[in-house]
Parts: C-alpha cells; structure tokens; sequence
C-alpha cells in the first residue's frame, strides 16, 4: 500500500516545470551570504531575532545544533492526543505561572519510571491535588473525542495513548522550577501547564 | 547593497595576505560543499514544497528561502546534523509561518470538483485531486504526509524532522489517510 500511496504522489508532481540546482545554489550563497553579513551586522542586537528565532526552532528542538537562542515552543503530544483544553483554561500551555499542569509520559515508560514520578509528585509541596490517567482511561476518553472518526479511532491502539499526572499547583509561580525539575526524569515526555480557574478539572484537561 | 567586494586594505607583513587567503580557500570549500548538497536535494525539496503549497512558484521560492538560510548557517548545520533532515524542518517551518500569515486573509479553498467517473489512476484529474485534496488536510497533518509518503521517511525521521513524538506522526498520517481516501474514494489508498 505504501508503494501505492508513494506512486501516487509521484504522479502528483510529474507537471514540475523543472529548476536548474545550480543556480539555485548560486542564488543560495548570495542571499545566505547576506544573512551572515547581515547578521555579523546585527550581532547582539535584537534586529536578528528573527533568523535567531527560526534557527533555534530548527535547532532546538531535535536537531540540537543551535547552542544559543531559547528552543522553540515544543508541538506537544497534548496537542495532538487531547487537543482540548478545559473550556475554562488557557487554550495554549503557558511557560510560566501555570495553575494546572499534565505531565504526560512516554509510551515506553516503565513501571518503575511511573512510581518514581508518582512518588516524587506525591511528596512534593508544591502540588496541591494530584490525579493521574491510565492508559486505559486515555483509551476512552480518545475514543469518545473522536467518536465522529471511526478510522482513526480504528488506526490508534491503546498503547499509543500516554499515561499522563494532572495535577493543580499551590503556588503558579513555583511552576518554571517545578517543570525543570520534572522534565528531567526518565520517562517523562511531556509537561504542559496551563493557567486554570479553581472550577476546572485538574491538570487543565478534559 | 552591503555585497560590493571589498579590496582588502594594504597591511604590512604577510600574515594578513596569508589569513585572506586562507579565509578565500575556505569559502571556496564551503559553497562547493553546499553547493553539491544543494543538487542533491533540490529537486525533491522542491516537489515537497509544492506538495504543501499547490504552487510551482511559490515552491520555488520557498527552496530558494530554505536554501539561503542553510547557507547562512552553512558551518554549523554540516557538522552534527544531517543536512537533508535540517532542510526538511527549515522548509516545513517557512510554510507554517506562511500558513499562518495568510490565515487571516486566505480564499477558502474551492470546493473539489467531482470525482470524474471510472477516472484512472494517474489522469490529470486524480493527479490534481490528490494535490487539492491535501490542501484541504491541517498543515501539520500534509506535512506529516507529505515527508511520510511522497518522501518515504520513517516515522522516527519525520517525529525528528517536526519535532513531535513519533505517536503524533502515526495518528496525523491515519488521520490525514482517512481524510484523503474520503475525499478521493477507497481505491486512492488501496488501489
């Protein structure tokens, strides 16, 4: 099937009326040539945010070739799993100040990472209330979400859906630490706040 | 304006002459690098950009835009990374800006024209379908099809080149499959 689909595409583009490499590689130089110069230029001053910007999505994220520059705003597994925030939540996660936090982990997490996680959040002063979302309870509230999609809810398994902690803050303002020191544990995969009214569900997610 | 080559100023001793030079050889080595680098993935950088944009032109200038930015930070992105895959995140990146400057204004898409009856595999008709269909997909999800299936990347390889996990890429690809063979009729993915 997938040489199929692949065919398919290819004939998608057989109309290319063509480009010369060469030139677009001279054209290349020239142009990049002037970002260097321009950037040289503009070297600590905040006028090359913006190719800064890019490059530091480009290589924050995976690529991991851009030392400099904060890592582009990560597209998250929340996004695409549970695009739904809590009506009452902020729609977008925040960096900071997050009253309500999900801390979604890996599917390949193991038992141990989990109670390691489990454990630390339980002990930890500065949650508030702590839930967490099995697999299964993921399962269901996925297929309930796309109940409209049949196929898609058919091409996803169970075991594709992350294990996730919802918990509330005590403190929003304690938020920047506490994800620096959650992100770090093994099996996490991703945390994202959102700032919450006290009447939202926990964690800021439906 | 700033491009004029500049004569460098005469400086006593040779050290300078000899740094010049140095610095001249290592130009040359770096555009002829890049240079080589740039006829080997043009063309299907190309062909993906109109993929994600249904415009030759405009897949055109977005190549020429990926291209002057890698050259820009040329040094950097050919040690430790992999250029193609850099390239792929670059030009995908210019479309989502592009995307969203544009939403704002955006003609909504022309409703697809009907299927043509009994249209083979192949005829114009389904080749166009197949590129307006994926412009009606999210962005995201004709990326994911796009570096997925006309590019034939592993799922590891797209999660890498977008960012996301590769679950995200898995469920944007079943997604944006449906969505295709709903558009396009069963026989699009199957036959």
């Amino acid at each position: 099937m997938d040489a199929d689909l692949r065919q398919h595409f290819d004939r998608a583009v057989t109309d290319d009326p063509g480009a010369d490499p060469g030139e677009i590689a001279l054209a290349a130089i020239a142009e990049g040539g002037r970002i260097r110069r321009r950037r040289r230029q503009l070297a600590g001053a905040g006028v090359a945010a913006g190719v800064v910007a890019l490059l530091a999505v480009v290589g924050g994220v995976s690529l991991r070739s851009e030392p400099t520059g904060p890592a582009g705003p990560p597209m998250t597994v929340a996004a695409a799993m549970m695009p739904v925030a809590a009506p009452s939540c902020s729609e977008k996660p925040v960096e900071s100040d997050a009253s309500d936090v999900a801390i979604f982990l890996g599917t390949e997490a193991t038992d141990p990472q989990r109670s390691a996680v489990g454990a630390a959040l339980r002990g930890d002063p500065r949650v508030a209330e702590l839930q967490f979302e099995s697999r299964e309870q993921a399962w269901e509230r996925f297929r309930a979400l796309w109940a409209d999609s049949p196929d898609f809810v058919e091409a996803v398994s169970p075991s594709q859906l992350p294990e996730s902690y919802r918990l509330r803050m005590v403190d929003p303002s304690q938020y920047r630490g506490f994800v620096t020191a959650y992100a770090a544990m093994d099996g996490v995969e991703q945390i994202v706040g959102r700032v919450c009214p006290v009447s939202a569900p926990i964690g800021g997610v439906q | 304006m700033t491009d004029t080559v500049t004569t460098p100023r005469p400086v006593d001793g040779g050290a300078p002459a000899g740094w010049g030079a140095g610095r001249r050889r290592t130009k040359a080595a770096r555009d002829e690098e890049f240079t080589a680098f740039v006829e080997s993935a043009a063309t299907r950088l190309r062909r993906s950009a109109y993929l994600m944009c249904r415009d030759w032109h405009l897949a055109q200038d977005l190549t020429q835009q990926t291209f002057a930015k890698m050259y820009a930070s040329w040094d950097r992105i050919r040690t430790g990374t992999n250029p193609e895959g850099y390239s792929r995140r670059v030009l995908m990146n210019l479309v989502f800006d592009q995307q969203r400057r544009r939403s704002g204004s955006e003609v909504v898409l022309a409703d697809l024209p009907d299927r043509p009856d009994g249209a083979a595999a192949g005829t114009p008709e389904l080749r166009l379908a197949l590129v307006d269909a994926l412009a009606t997909l999210s962005v995201e999800d004709r990326a994911v099809l796009v570096l997925r299936h006309a590019e034939d990347h592993s799922v590891d390889t797209v999660a890498t080149i977008l960012g996301v996990s590769g679950s995200v890429v898995k469920m944007r690809t079943a997604r944006a499959l449906a969505r295709l063979r709903s558009l396009l009729g069963e026989d699009f993915v199957d036959g």
